[in-house]
């Protein structure tokens, strides 16, 4: 008994956190997005947005971008984690800190950077165009490759830091048996590392998609208004039209995504660690 | 739980009144708009007048919506002295008893005001103490030729090169409704101005911000913006060849309007607030130093500052305004109708 007194005295401060500020607010956000104008029960915003092609267009973009940003992630992350984890440890510390720089410094900030270097005549654009590959306006802002590009720099340290974790635990021998009993470097990476690799994949890429699907700033800055993504059309709601039931409705649509989106993660990992 | 909620309450504002010395300067409560304006604002009409009064004033920073709601939530016991608008909500302020009516009279610089800024008195509102007004504004360095009129956003010469502005900013909504007055609609109906904007589209940017406006005209070779004069100025100490042009057409404009909160106590200081800032000398410095554009007929601007204003009786017979309770009926509407225009 005391044991459990103790227990709780040790968790109260992170339940107290949770419950005032997590789930107070999601149950408020729950009750706001079933209000109606009258002040009644509804299902009229869950209803506009459902049945509107302008906003299932905004989910659709949504869900593919961070479709196509968690596979870049996934991609470049995976090799890079593998060299981490295969370097000297003084390598890896130096690794670990390049890519977690750009942490440091906020999202905002580094968006800027995109933003000059992806603009018209920005160095990217005046490459392309020094080349001969595009005309001399060519600008990579406002487009959805613009919004890969940022992304996959933010969310790439948590999928690779994510991967290395597990990247680090493979025995090398394994590794050491496949090669001796014939198999090509590339052949051991496919056949051995990536399987035993997966759950670190698994979960960094997880955290890749739900950290872009409810991204907002860089979507925002380097797609701009004219390519709207689900985050930013609830800060639109809330802030500029002042629409907070339509708002709310919106948000409890996003969690149950994100909700839908980590089951099959839940289950996956559930029957493998259990 | 109520009752100790209640005792705390009870002993703090003893406390407060026990801390509250026995001669206590008279006290305005009254709301800026955060940044930059606020900054100018204190060094204005703040400070001066609590000098020239020996009274406090304390500046709580909300921007016109956010004022409004709070005024809403206090109605009961409102908090605020002199009330700051930028968007039109004296209209429905006045008409929910929210803010109490000024009488000409009571305001000495009333006189020198052009119509106008007096205007809303006989409806309950306050004066307009400045002027924001919305244009087109373009490079000088780069743009074919100078802009004359909203219609010119449809010139060719300009293609590629317009930046549109975002409906959710409302120098962007003032903006959009200009064009659509250009093409025939109003405000009730919207269709001509996003049949004219899809026109548009494929040759302009849209952006939703002052800073992204900046960084098209710095970075983007943009051309041609719908905007306000003010920003233009702001543009202009950036370093950017950008100068402001009145459309023919009209010059919609964002009135910044004082005024006088209802069942306040100390309501002939707040009268003198709102008198001081209507004063030649304050509304020169605003001019000065941000471009708002004065009201007070009185007010004597260097020729050079004259011109990048709205200034003298024929700039200001110009400026027009949209009927602020008809931009708040359709707002929400009109704005998604634009999302839904421009998303890709």
């Amino acid at each position: 008994m005391r044991d459990r007194a103790e227990d709780l005295a040790l968790a109260s401060p992170g339940i107290l956190l949770l419950a005032f500020a997590f789930i107070l607010p999601i149950a408020e956000m729950l009750r706001l997005s079933i209000v109606g104008h009258d002040g009644g029960t509804t299902f009229e915003h869950f209803t506009r947005f459902l049945t509107d092609p302008y906003y299932l267009g905004i989910v659709w973009r949504t869900i593919y971008l961070s479709i196509i940003i968690t596979l870049f992630c996934a991609i470049v992350g995976f090799p890079l984690a593998y060299v981490m984890a295969r370097a000297t440890p003084s390598l890896r510390l130096w690794l670990i800190v390049l890519i977690i720089l750009p942490l440091m410094t906020s999202v905002v900030v580094r968006t800027f950077g995109w933003m000059v270097l992806l603009g018209r005549g920005g160095l990217i654009p005046f490459t392309l165009w020094k080349i001969g590959f595009v005309g001399r306006n060519f600008t990579l802002m406002q487009t959805e490759a613009a919004i890969v590009i940022g992304m996959v720099q933010v969310l790439l340290p948590f999928t690779t830091l994510s991967i290395l974790g597990v990247v680090m635990k493979i025995d090398r021998r394994l590794e050491e048996a496949s090669r001796t009993m014939g198999a090509s470097f590339l052949a051991t990476l496919r056949t051995v590392v990536l399987p035993l690799a997966m759950p670190g994949i698994l979960a960094g890429s997880l955290l890749a998609f739900t950290l872009s699907v409810s991204s907002f700033v860089t979507p925002s800055l380097l797609g701009g208004v004219r390519l709207p993504v689900i985050a930013g059309s609830i800060y639109e709601s809330a802030t500029k039209t002042l629409e907070w039931n339509f708002a709310a409705a919106q948000s409890v649509i996003l969690l149950v995504g994100v909700l839908l989106a980590l089951t099959p993660y839940i289950k996956l990992s559930g029957r493998r660690h259990g | 739980m109520v009752a100790n909620v209640s005792k705390a309450a009870a002993l703090l504002a003893l406390a407060s009144v026990l801390a509250t010395p026995a001669f206590a300067k008279d006290k305005l409560v009254i709301n800026s708009y955060g940044g930059a304006y606020e900054q100018i604002h204190r060094k204005l009409v703040i400070e001066p007048f609590q000098k020239k009064y020996d009274v406090d004033v304390q500046v709580i920073t909300a921007y016109s919506a956010d004022a409004l709601a709070q005024l809403r939530a206090q109605k009961a016991a409102p908090q605020f002295d002199v009330i700051h608008f930028s968007g039109g909500q004296e209209v429905v302020a006045a008409r929910e008893g929210l803010i109490g009516p000024i009488k000409a009279e009571e305001l000495t610089n009333a006189r020198d005001l052009y119509p106008f800024a007096t205007e809303g008195l006989a409806r309950g509102e306050g004066p307009v103490h400045a002027v924001a007004a919305i244009g087109l504004l373009y490079n000088k360095d780069k743009a074919p030729k100078k802009p004359a009129k909203w219609a010119d956003l449809w010139d060719p010469a300009y293609k590629d090169h317009v930046v549109l502005t975002d409906l959710s900013n409302s120098y962007g909504l003032l903006g959009f409704l200009m064009m659509n007055k250009v093409k025939g609609g109003d405000i009730k109906n919207p269709e001509p101005g996003f049949e004219a904007v899809k026109g548009l589209l494929g040759g302009a940017v849209v952006v939703s911000t002052s800073p992204e406006l900046q960084q098209n005209f710095a970075q983007n070779d943009a051309w041609i913006a719908p905007y306000a004069q003010d920003y233009a100025y702001t543009l202009r100490k950036a370093g950017l060849p950008i100068e402001f042009v009145q459309g023919a057409e009209g010059t919609p404009a964002v009135y910044l309007t004082a005024n006088l909160v209802a069942n306040r106590p100390n309501q002939e200081l707040a009268k003198k607030f709102i008198d001081f800032s209507l004063s030649a000398e304050v509304q020169e410095g605003w001019a000065r130093e941000l471009r708002y554009s004065p009201t007070n007929k009185a007010t004597k601007l260097d020729e050079a500052l004259a011109k990048e204003v709205v200034y003298g009786e024929q700039a200001v017979s110009g400026l027009m305004r949209f009927n602020p309770l008809d931009v708040d009926a359709n707002r929400a509407s009109i704005i998604e109708r634009w999302k839904k225009l421009i998303a890709r």
